[in-house]
């Protein structure tokens, strides 16, 4: 089980000779594959062509496309502002990737290699983070770096300034907020880096008279390099097509990004402006694609130097004598600034009348009424209750679709190596493309599935598709093949020991996917905001509608009654992974 | 009983590249035997049984078990795995870990549609099959619990209980640590002798081919280069690769002046001298033929020391002596070339001594196959 279906190295295809023998394979295709391959396309060609129409054709009001013209794009180029925007989403990726892994790094390491107290609790912390929606988040530290923050009030006291000292909607403060916001995921896939490095080699340096920080620096660091770039490269990918932050720290400061910019296309146009958010996405997805390309690249060298063997590999710690201390010092201080702090805010923000800042007058107020306005009102039920449907639905069609496509691309079904292609493909699409791109189909669609759940749901199960792949691929890799052949062998045909060996076998797998879809499918904004209509709020959108009409006590109130809930989904989900002994990486 | 013939099957590489296979193996099974298919890794043994389980299929050729095609390439016919009724036990022995001892032997009288067994049958059955094995007292255990050697005694229930027709063994012992290794090879033999199934066993290492088989056929590059008696193997190779693939042996390359009769004896000329080889066939006059002799059936003496009649005789100087306990290995030098002489009677001699080596004609095998 891991978080980053982008981690996967794949069928990579090695030389043309073998494109050509898969191609000629698919004549012999297997019915079934032929049946999964269909489905997948339907869900995936029409955005894929629609997007690419969009850029290209201008849109009458009712959504239907009418001329050929290559205007967006020639707009696209023609204005500085978005060389200015491609430059801020650079160095906002850049840094943010920067600011995430060196943070994620440090903590990888401590808890993989070295005999830290605490350090096991990293790994449910990591995981409870994964619930809490990232624009929950990146508000959380709106409130603690925002103006009436308790950071800036701290320093004005001691600079003895009359106004706020730092400004957080600015690049920093996007960097840092997103940064931050991407350390557990980091020090999650981070660890299975480290973890995959045999400790002999740590060992065999300390033996050769290398200190602590020099075996770190000349043996571990170097071993973990090209995994690390590779990581580097997917978060840089991942804050590329980011969202949440620029949306809500970005966007007040003046600061766009591309991302922002498809979004204000659409909606702060009238009429939305589809043309040009095509040709944005457009252009926003040959990035992904490239920066992805380059990343398989990397991650497949990255392989050559994971060192899992069957015998004699053992992680082993590393003692740090009583400098453990202070390394356990480090993983509370991170805990504080990646999870108390935020948390901590948003429960107290949750309580108060109105929000101004931590003051000791503001304590005297402290009042529930928030909690009763929110579970009074209608609107919060209705967001509960269509996120929790729109988790469901997502993982429940994810699991069972790719534990099929998983299998049979694993035991090299004619063909199936497809499946598996098209299950990764929806990666290329940044969140808010890929909604973008539904958005386009729903239009045109003559159902009026726009602005349903339903359309929702369709477009959150084809996002978290590589996301299921990844995780089911994981568990039918762990299932070994003759333990099937025995089974075909005792007379039983395929459909049986499916079945009765199998499923049974890959239920825990099942299980960790079916949660780990779950949890990211509810707390996602991008794909889903340009698709929700009033009959299908869903929280996360809630939430940042919330921020955007400055209800902040009532945003915290939600925001807290929703973390509360997803932290008991995200611990089933951590203590059925760790009954079965799966990787959570 | 099982046929093989014009056995096929070549896997192509991920780059596109031919990669290893089988290449035209043919063989028959008589009923009851134990027959080894014995190789280095990558010579095509496991791949030929793979397809006759069914587990993988072949390009050409026909297998054929009892009356019924199996598969057969020019007639098209594949019977499905599920429907070949052979048992086979794995390498990794593939116990189901969710399921109990009771239910992974009892799964094969489940899942099989031909014939449908009662529940009291089944259990007795089930019973007959861990009670053979020895572990009907394990019963109702969880299959995770059992160790090792008692996993592969459970694979071999479930491979009994259908009462197959052909028992298929794929490296069955070499999980196995060494002790328990000897133990369970002679149980596998005793319990195949009891059942009278007839058994395919496939392997890498010599000796266990040795002690188990009734019949061997030794596989290298996805052909078989010689097919025997585990004695005829082992004493009368009729290639190199088998003649070093099974036990340690001397090469001797030489020049043979005249045809040879098969099961005689004829003179070859070696840079070392004349020997008198046998040939278990006939041979034409060539210019290159290799000789081989096993190291244990040299023996050696100091030189000078008195020597049967008629045997080959060598003189050379002694280079190395390691004790091994059951028996010494000598290693001679003899006109620049290494003798390697295994004995366990010790000599008294000491490295740089002059000695003697004489090995009997019989003994003295020509190699018929370049």
């Amino acid at each position: 089980m891991t978080t980053a279906p982008e981690a996967w190295d794949g069928a990579a295809v090695a030389s043309r000779r073998m494109w050509w023998r898969r191609v000629r394979e698919l004549a012999h295709i297997s019915p079934i594959v032929a049946v999964l391959i269909g489905l997948l396309l339907v869900f995936l060609l029409p955005p894929t062509i629609y997007l690419i129409k969009a850029s290209l054709y201008t849109t009458k009001p009712n959504g239907t496309f009418d001329q050929f013209t290559l205007r967006y794009y020639a707009e696209l180029f023609g204005n500085p502002r978005f060389f200015q925007n491609l430059w801020n989403s650079c160095v906002y990726a850049v840094g943010s990737a920067a600011v995430a892994l060196s943070l994620g790094t440090l903590q990888a390491w401590i808890v993989e290699r070295t005999n830290t107290p605490l350090r096991h609790y990293v790994f449910l912390i990591s995981i409870i983070s994964l619930g809490i929606p990232s624009v929950l988040y990146t508000v959380s530290f709106l409130l603690i770096l925002g103006k009436a923050g308790p950071v800036n009030q701290l320093l004005m006291w001691l600079a003895d300034s009359p106004v706020p000292v730092i400004n957080v909607y600015s690049m920093w403060g996007m960097i840092v907020v997103e940064g931050i916001d991407f350390v557990p995921l980091t020090f999650l896939m981070l660890s299975a880096v480290f973890h995959s490095n045999d400790a002999s080699f740590e060992e065999a340096s300390m033996m050769s008279g290398a200190g602590i920080v020099e075996t770190f620096r000349r043996i571990t660091l170097k071993l973990a390099t090209p995994g690390l770039l590779a990581l580097l490269i997917l978060i840089f990918v991942r804050a590329f097509e980011s969202f949440e932050t620029p949306a809500l720290v970005g966007r007040p400061g003046r600061i766009n990004v591309l991302s922002t910019d498809i979004f204000e296309s659409l909606r702060n146009s009238i009429p939305p402006n589809y043309g040009q958010a095509g040709a944005f996405s457009m252009v926003l997805m040959a990035i992904v694609i490239g920066l992805l390309a380059w990343y398989n690249r990397l991650s497949r060298d990255a392989a050559k130097y994971q060192t899992i063997t069957g015998k004699g590999f053992r992680p082993r710690a590393m003692d740090l004598g009583k400098w453990r201390f202070l390394t356990a010092g480090l993983l509370i201080l991170m805990f504080i600034v990646i999870i108390g702090l935020p948390v901590g805010i948003v429960i107290y923000a949750s309580l108060l009348p109105y929000y101004g800042g931590v003051t000791l007058a503001s304590l005297k107020l402290l009042t529930l009424s928030n909690y009763e306005q929110v579970f009074a009102s209608g609107s919060f039920k209705d967001a509960i209750g269509n996120t929790l449907i729109l988790g469901a639905a997502t993982a429940s069609l994810v699991c069972p679709l790719t534990a099929i496509c998983a299998w049979l691309s694993a035991r090299r079904y004619r063909g199936a190596w497809m499946l598996d292609q098209l299950a990764t493909m929806p990666l290329v699409f940044p969140a808010i493309v890929m909604g973008v791109a539904f958005l386009y189909v729903f239009l045109q669609l003559p159902f009026g599935l726009y602005g349903s759940l339903l359309s929702v749901i369709l477009v959150s199960m084809v996002r978290y598709l590589p996301y299921g792949m990844r995780s089911s691929y994981a568990g039918v890799l762990q299932l070994h093949r003759e333990l099937e052949e025995a089974s075909g062998i005792s007379g039983a045909r395929q459909a049986t020991t499916f079945l009765r060996i199998v499923l049974p076998l890959i239920a825990p797998s099942l299980i960790t996917c079916w949660l780990f879809v779950f949890l990211l499918s509810v707390k996602a904004v991008a794909a889903q905001i340009l698709l929700v209509g009033p009959r299908s709020q869903v929280i996360a959108v809630t939430l940042f509608d919330l921020w955007n009409n400055g209800q902040v006590t009532e945003l915290a109130a939600t925001g807290v009654t929703w973390m509360a809930l997803m932290t008991v989904v995200s611990t089933i989900f951590y203590l059925i992974a760790r009954r079965y002994g799966l990787s959570i990486r | 009983m099982l046929s093989v013939s014009g056995l096929f099957k070549q896997y192509i590489s991920h780059d596109g590249t031919p990669g290893g296979g089988v290449f035209g193996a043919d063989f028959t099974l008589k009923e009851g035997e134990l027959f080894t298919l014995l190789g280095p890794s990558g010579c095509g043994k496991t791949t030929t049984l793979r397809s006759i389980a069914g587990l993988e299929t072949p390009q050409k050729g026909r297998i054929t078990l009892g009356s019924r095609d199996l598969f057969n390439s020019q007639s098209g016919v594949n019977v499905p795995m599920y429907d070949r009724d052979i048992g086979m036990v794995f390498q990794s022995y593939a116990i189901w870990p969710h399921m109990t001892v009771y239910e992974n032997a009892a799964y094969p009288l489940k899942v099989g549609r031909k014939k449908k067994y009662s529940g009291a049958e089944v259990e007795r059955k089930v019973k007959e099959a861990l009670d053979m094995v020895g572990l009907g007292a394990f019963i109702q255990r969880p299959s995770t619990q059992l160790s090792g050697g008692q996993q592969q005694r459970l694979a071999l229930a479930r491979a009994f209980t259908r009462e197959p027709d052909l028992l298929l063994l794929d490296e069955p012992l070499s999980n196995l640590d060494a002790q328990l290794r000897e133990q369970m090879r002679s149980e596998l033999k005793r319990l195949q002798k009891e059942t009278g199934v007839t058994a395919i066993y496939v392997t890498h290492d010599q000796s266990e081919a040795l002690a188990i088989s009734d019949r061997i056929a030794v596989m290298n590059e996805g052909k078989i280069v010689q097919l025997g008696q585990p004695k005829d193997i082992y004493n009368r190779p009729t290639s190199e690769f088998v003649a070093h693939f099974i036990g340690r042996t001397n090469l001797i390359h030489g020049e043979m002046a005249h045809d040879a009769v098969a099961e005689a004896t004829e003179t070859v000329a070696t840079p070392l001298g004349a020997l008198r080889c046998f040939f278990p066939g006939t041979a034409k006059a060539r210019k290159d033929i290799a000789i081989v002799v096993r190291p244990e059936h040299i023996r050696i003496r100091k030189a000078g020391a008195a020597l049967e009649d008629g045997d080959n005789r060598l003189t050379g100087r002694l280079k190395a002596e390691t004790y091994l306990g059951e028996i010494v290995e000598y290693v001679v030098d003899v006109a620049g070339k290494e003798f390697l002489v295994r004995t366990p009677f010790v000599q008294p001699i000491g490295p740089g001594d002059a000695v003697t080596l004489s090995f009997a004609p019989e003994r003295t095998i020509a190699l018929l196959e370049a």
